[in-house]
This record gives C-alpha cells, structure tokens and sequence, in this order.
C-alpha cells in the first residue's frame, strides 16, 4: 500500500538539495502564505509549489492528497460565507467579502498543507532527521521521535484496516452510506489499535535500545549533509519568498 | 568450547504475584552453538531469549532471581547497549524494529550507533548483504519488500553489529515454507562460516531439527528436556506429552523402532535418513529370510503407530484415520462457486486471474501456494470483501457482487490468522454473541448460544478477551466462527502462532464442523496439517490457480511442487521416494501410520 507522504525515489535538483535547506524551503511558502494578503500573491505560491511537484515527479500523489483537502476548504469556504456578514450580498446569503475572505482562506489551507506534504515526498526520513541533527543541532532523540511517529503512520493506518476487513467480515455495516452509524461502529476500534500500538512502540523502543540508540550523538551519522551551492541558492530564495509575501 | 552465556538458577515473575515465566532455569550456551528452543506456548521461550538479550531486567521489570553471565559478564550489572555488543537480537514484530526506509540506511543505524569507524561501515554493509545474500536489495524502499527479504533484512541489520551471538524470537512465523528454509540456511551460513552462537525460538520442528546442533524443549517456565535433535527426538513419549511437535519422518522411525524394526536411539530427522533406514530395513530382511523381523512384535507396532498419530481417534486399524468419511459431494450442489474469476488492485500490484472452483458442502479444500500467490486474494473474494472484476462468485446462494458484506456474514465465517483484530467485546461471551446478534439474532437467543459454544471450548465466561493468552484468543476468535453455524468457513492461516496442541485443537473442531455439512476453505502454510486434514488442495502461483485435486495426488506430484514453490508433505516426499526406489508399493501413502505398516508388511513377506 503506498501512502500520502512516502518517499519517492528520484535524481531531481530538489531531490538533491540539503533536506535542512528542503525544510526551510517548505517553510518559507508556508510562512510567506501567511504574510501575503492578496489573491494573485496566494495562487501564485500555490503555483510555485505545484510547479515544483511536477518538476520532482510527485504531482500525481499530491494530486491524491488534494482530492482530500479540496473538500476541506470548500466547508471552510462555506462557514466563511455564512458567518461573515459585512459587505453587499451577492447570492442568498454570501456577501462579497464573505467570498473574498472565504476565498482566501481556502487558498491559504491548501498552501500550508501542501509544501511540507511535498518536502516529505522527496527527502527521506532519514535524511531529514540526520540532517537536521548536524545542521540544525537537533537532539537526536526528537529527531527519532518525529520520524518515527511519521513512520508509524502507514503502519497504523494497515493495522486499522486489517481491523475493519475483519469486522466487515463477520457481519459489522461499513459498508453502510450513513457516515454517522459508521462513525458509531468504528469507535469501539480503538481498543484493539490502541492495544496493539502501544505494545508496537514498546518493542519498537527496544530494538532501539538494542541497537545502540542511545550511543548515538551529532558525528554518529556515516551521511554528511554539506550545504553546496544550490542549497545556498535555495535559502536566497527562501528569503526572497518571505519578502514576496510581506510585500504582495 | 567456552560458554559464552551462562543461565544460573534464573527465575523470573513480570509482577510480584504473578506467576513464575521461567523458574530456576541454569542453561550453558557454548560459543558457536545453533541452539533451537521449542516448546508450548506460555512455557516461557520468549522470556528466556529476553533474558539471554538482557531486555530482563533492563527493559522488563519484574521480579528476577539467579544470574546471567554474557561473555562472562552480569547481565544486571552491564547496561542494555553494552549486552547488545555481544548479543544481537532480531525481534519478534520486524515491523517495530525497522526505523528507516530503505533497505541501506536500515543497516546503517545501529554501525553509526556503536560508533563504527566511518571508513569500516562501506565494506561492513557490503559484506552482510552478501551473507544474507540481499546485495541486490541495497536500495530498494523496505516497504516493497516481501515478508521473506524484510525477514533477512532484519537479521542483516543486527549481523552487520557483529555480535558474538544473534538471538530470534519466531523469525518465520510469516513465512511460506520455501521462504522459511531460506532463513534458516541463511542462520546456518552465519553459524557455519563466522562462528556466531545463533540462538532461535521456532515452532516449525522440521527447520530445527535440520539446523540446530543442539535443542532445548521448554514447559512451564523450566528446561524438560536438552540435547542434539537426535536425542530430543528420541524422546517421542515425553514430547508428546508436553505437547511439542516432532517431525514426521522421527514419528516413523520411532514406530519403526517399537515394532523392532530399527535401533530406538536413532530417530529420523528428514526425509533422507528416513528413506535409507526404510531401504536398509527391508533390504535386510530380504537377506534374512522370511518372518525374521517384526512377527511377534505387530501388535505392539500398531499400537506406537496409533499413539504416534495427530489426531486422537484410537483406529489403529482402520486404513487411514484421517481420510475423509464425510457425507461427500455426490449429486449435492456446490456451496461456492467460482467462474473464471479475475481481481486486480486499482493501483496496480497483484491481482488474480481465471480462478475456477468449485465447493460442495462437508469438504475440507487446503489453498497452497507461497507468499504472494494470491491465496489471501481468493480468501477476500469469497467472503465479499473484495468484488470480482470479472468472472462471478456464488457463496450459499448469493452473488458476492450484488450483496453487502453484511449479508454474506450470515453464510460465512472467516477465522483471521491475527485474532486480535477480530476481537472488540469487554467479555469472552460477548465476544461470541457479538456475530450472532449483528445477524439479527435476539440478545438473549445469542447469549444462549454462544454460553453453549464456550463451555464446550472451556473458555472463561467473563474475562476480558485481551488478558487471555495468545492460543486462548485464537480459540475465542474460533468460538465466534462456530456459533455462527455458517455455511463456508475461511480459514486464513489458523495456525500460525499456536502451539502444536492448541493447533490441533482448532483443526480439530474444524474438522467436527465439516463432519456437520460446513464447507471449509483453509489457507495453511502448514503443509502436514494441509495433508492431514484436507481432503483437497488447491494449488496456486502468480495470481493463478495451477492445480486441484485430491491432495495425497496433487502433493506427489512433484513437478507441480516445484512450480509452485511448495515443499511436499514429508510423508509424501518420503512414499514418492520409497516408490521410487524401494517398492512401487509405497506410492500415495499419506499417513506415518501406513508407511510403518508397509514397512512391515514388506519385512514380514520378505
């Protein structure tokens, strides 16, 4: 089963950049999403981070991600609209700066979401976790902890669906179209996940013990993650994103 | 040899008033050792490889007395990292071991951990992807992977630490046999070539007694017995007793030898050395003349062949006690059907193509085949959860394409091969009630029933399922199947994880539910409990069904074996050969019982 923010193998400029430089990358859209107040500054981002999925060969997989997200910020578009009440109304009961704010809103969700999404695609969590270690002296055991809850992601949500096809099996409606009665049926769930996690993560914790976890420190990693050129280019850009945004 | 780990009077509780997981157990593991640990579950093999890998008393807590020397070192007064330099363990759920992505980084983890000179650590991954011959496998996603390569990919990634002993807790517990030998000849390499001490828990006795220099049967919490496998083996009295499997082949030669055919201190540990004993016994007897082994001994024989059997049913002499008897498919209609079936998974991937079938009620049908063959497929196609792309399925009436899951419920049961995902109710007798009232059954009628069902089973009424141990949830997992009284039952690896005698349990409740007109479809990597129990197999490699037909028939045939990556029975492998080469009499023999009877029949005409 492949997920959402798996690795994708590849030999592109973005692939090759230092993943602490990646990170600041993804960082700097978020960050100038939040600045920017305009609508040709917001789609132009959102551009920007659909133009570099397509250029690493992973706009298929976002294209996934975006069929989940879209309907999100179409509700919050419409609680927008419902709940701003100021300006002229154009139909029923959505006004100009309720589709305005609303819009805005919308874009702004998708371009937080997306870059980090894209970040993960093309760095490994590996990579990340060293790199940032080196560069950014990271305690190595946060870096563990945050790629290990990523990692644990897929593995849960099989472990979920193994539970479900089991139930469905012996008779429980998932199959039914009511999204509330499915709701109901799947909480009591839980126990068994809940169960089966945390004697996951206890072994999990032990392996790692077992295999010098705790020896570790900033030299241990065999990688190196030097910062070249390209990633002193991605970080100009970076700050020119971030100026973009206060500015537009 | 010095002893690299010495156990003195160790005993250890996981709380102060439980009971005792190992007690007083002294054990002298020597350097270079393949040491194999077998026995029933609950009697403390997991325990006793924690203690061996210093996880007790560094990472369990508990109550812990005696002492644990590793290379001569207190396990209680070293650090758990400083064990792991010594003793390498591979865990039991690979998933949670794993922290990378990839198959190379994986390996890096622990020589970057240890502090393994950065100009050492090219040549160290280089070297054990070839031992555990993965070099191929260096870049690839571990996700991708099979069971099989994460398996080895698992044991690379503690061998590239170089520890003086590797310790494995069930390493081929998902494993398809052929995948299973792989493991284990990859153990002996490691063992054979650079000395590391391998210590393996395993319930598949064929692999042990073929691998191992030396075996350790644990029962409740103490060593019952230790020695080389041939003089475990031997023991089939006491074995059988504790409940541990012995291999077939030695469950022949120890017949062989009661009935005085054969020295009773050498049992047979594979296929091989039984067919020479069998060659060389009736060779003999050849030359000496009739009647002049075994005459006065046949009573006696049979009696061993009947104790020496799986099931309990005391017919000596009756032909085979396995064989179906059942009220068999003549003139009744099939309860499935398959036609000319197909499924492919969106994205790709695996799929099934043109699987055909059909079963009638009362028929036990075995799917075989390796990991990936497509045998969970099928199993998913008939319960509903997966709807054919092409082709169509019938199940007790209904087509799985035109009916909710739910409602294929009321028909068939499936038995999963995790119980735990099956398992969501507070007490054992919800548990069971819980699939009859989801069909609609009132909550008193269901409770009846299932209270019924559980006493049979002599499962606690009102524990929480979760606090039983691993077989016990099996076997409330396979309450909930029988008091469903369904029509199918799917069986998907039932017996993995189990010991022999809870193995035998469930197989043999399976089978009182064919004798009732239930059909049963079993999806076993088990090949002796496919042959002891089904009547029929069915065959299957890349996505496609090769063969199907009476099983004894269908496993002789040894090419179709070799297509589909299937080891044959060894009763069959070992009539195939004796055929072969002894006497044509020997062929489609099944059973240990009717090999030592023709034995004796040919030493006795000779």
């Amino acid at each position: 089963m492949l997920n959402v923010i798996d690795y994708v193998p590849g030999d592109t400029l973005l692939h090759r950049l230092n993943p602490v430089a990646k990170l600041a990358l993804a960082a700097s859209i978020i960050a100038a999403t939040f600045l920017s107040d305009g609508y040709p500054a917001l789609v132009g981002l959102l551009a920007i981070t659909l133009l570099l999925a397509a250029y690493a060969g992973v706009l298929g997989r976002l294209a996934r991600l975006l069929k989940l997200l879209v309907p999100v910020a179409l509700i919050m578009l419409l609680l927008q609209l419902a709940f701003v009440r100021s300006g002229t109304p154009v139909v029923a009961f959505a006004t100009d700066e309720g589709l305005i704010t609303g819009g805005k809103a919308c874009l702004r969700l998708l371009g937080v979401a997306l870059p980090l999404v894209l970040m993960l695609m093309v760095t490994k969590l590996t990579d990340l976790a060293n790199a940032c270690v080196e560069k950014l002296h990271v305690p190595y055991k946060y870096a563990f902890t945050f790629t290990t809850a990523l990692r644990f992601v897929p593995v849960f949500s099989q472990e979920m669906n193994a539970i479900m096809e089991a139930q469905t099996a012996r008779g429980v409606e998932y199959d039914t179209k009511n999204p509330i009665k499915k709701l109901q049926l799947m909480l009591p769930l839980c126990v068994p996940l809940l169960i089966s996690s945390v004697s996951k993560t206890d072994a999990s914790a032990l392996a790692a013990e077992q295999r010098g976890f705790y020896l570790r420190t900033r030299a241990s990693s065999y990688k190196r993650y030097p910062v070249r050129g390209i990633d002193i280019a991605a970080f100009a850009a970076c700050i020119a994103l971030i100026v973009a945004g206060i500015l537009l | 040899m010095a002893a690299i780990i010495e156990m003195d009077g160790v005993s250890f509780s996981y709380d102060a008033d439980a009971r005792r997981a190992l007690s007083d157990v002294s054990l002298r593991v020597e350097e270079g050792d393949f040491l194999g640990i077998i026995g029933p579950s609950g009697a403390g093999k997991s325990t006793l490889a924690a203690c061996l890998s210093g996880a007790i008393p560094h990472h369990f807590t508990g109550e812990l007395y005696g002492a644990t020397r590793v290379a001569g070192h207190d396990t209680c007064e070293i650090t758990l990292t400083d064990i792991s330099r010594t003793v390498g363990s591979v865990a039991q759920d690979i998933d949670a071991q794993m922290v990378a992505s990839v198959v190379e980084d994986e390996l890096l983890f622990g020589l970057e951990n240890f502090g393994v000179p950065h100009d050492q650590i090219e040549g160290r991954i280089a070297r054990t992807l070839e031992t555990a011959g993965i070099s191929e496998l260096r870049h690839r996603e571990i996700a991708t992977l099979s069971g099989g390569q994460k398996q080895k990919v698992a044991i690379a990634a503690i061998l590239a630490l170089e520890p003086r002993v590797l310790v494995l807790d069930e390493p081929t517990a998902a494993l398809d046999p052929v995948s299973s030998q792989v493991v284990f000849d990859t153990l002996a390499d490691i063992n054979r070539r650079l000395g590391i001490t391998v210590i393996v828990i395993e319930q598949k006795v064929a692999l042990l007694s073929s691998h191992c220099n030396r075996i350790v049967v644990m029962d409740r919490g103490g060593i019952a017995l230790e020695g080389s496998p041939h003089e475990v083996f031997r023991r089939a009295e006491l074995l059988r007793e504790l409940g541990v499997d012995s291999p077939r082949t030695a469950r022949i030669s120890n017949s062989l030898a009661a009935a005085g055919l054969c020295a009773a201190d050498d049992p047979c540990l594979n296929v091989e050395e039984a067919h020479d004993l069998i060659a060389q016994i009736i060779r003999r007897a050849d030359a000496t003349g009739p009647g002049a082994a075994g005459a006065d001994a046949a009573p006696a024989a049979a009696d061993a062949c009947a104790a020496g059997q799986t099931s309990a049913t005391p017919h000596a002499a009756t032909p085979s006690p396995h064989a179906p008897r059942r009220p068999h498919a003549e003139g009744a209609a099939p309860v499935l059907t398959f036609e000319h079936v197909g499924f492919t998974y969106p994205g790709g991937g695996a799929s099934v193509e043109d699987l055909s079938l059909e079963v009638y009620p009362g028929e036990l049908v075995g799917v075989v085949g390796q990991n990936g063959a497509g045998k969970t497929t099928l199993t998913k196609l008939l319960n509903g959860l997966l709807r054919p792309s092409r082709g169509r399925v019938r199940v007790a009436g209904l087509d799985t394409g035109e009916n909710p899951v739910s409602a294929i419920a009321a028909h068939v049961s499936t038995l999963f091969q995790n119980p735990d995902r099956q398992i969501c109710k507070n007490t054992v007798i919800e548990e069971v009630a819980f699939g009859l009232e989801l069909q609609g059954v009132d909550s008193r009628e269901a409770q009846r029933r299932a209270e019924t069902v559980i006493d049979r089973f002599g499962l606690p009424r009102d524990e929480a399922p979760f606090s039983l141990s691993r077989g016990q949830r099996q076997m409330v997992a396979l309450a909930g199947v029988v008091v469903m009284n369904p029509d199918v039952v799917v069986l998907d690896e039932p017996t993995s994880g189990l010991d022999y005698r809870e193995c035998m349990t469930v197989m043999e409740t399976v089978r009182d539910m064919a004798d009732k007109g239930c059909a049963v479809i079993m999806v076993c990597h088990d090949m002796e409990v496919v042959s002891d129990f089904a009547e029929r197999i069915v065959v299957m490699a890349d996505g496609r069904i090769l063969g199907r037909g009476p099983a004894s028939e269908l496993f002789a045939d040894s090419e179709l074996m070799a297509r589909a990556s299937v080891t044959p029975p060894q009763v069959i492998d070992l009539a195939g050969r004796l055929a072969r080469d002894v006497s044509p009499t020997f062929a489609h023999i099944s059973e240990v019982s009717d090999i030592v009877r023709r034995v004796k029949e040919l030493a006795d005409h000779a």
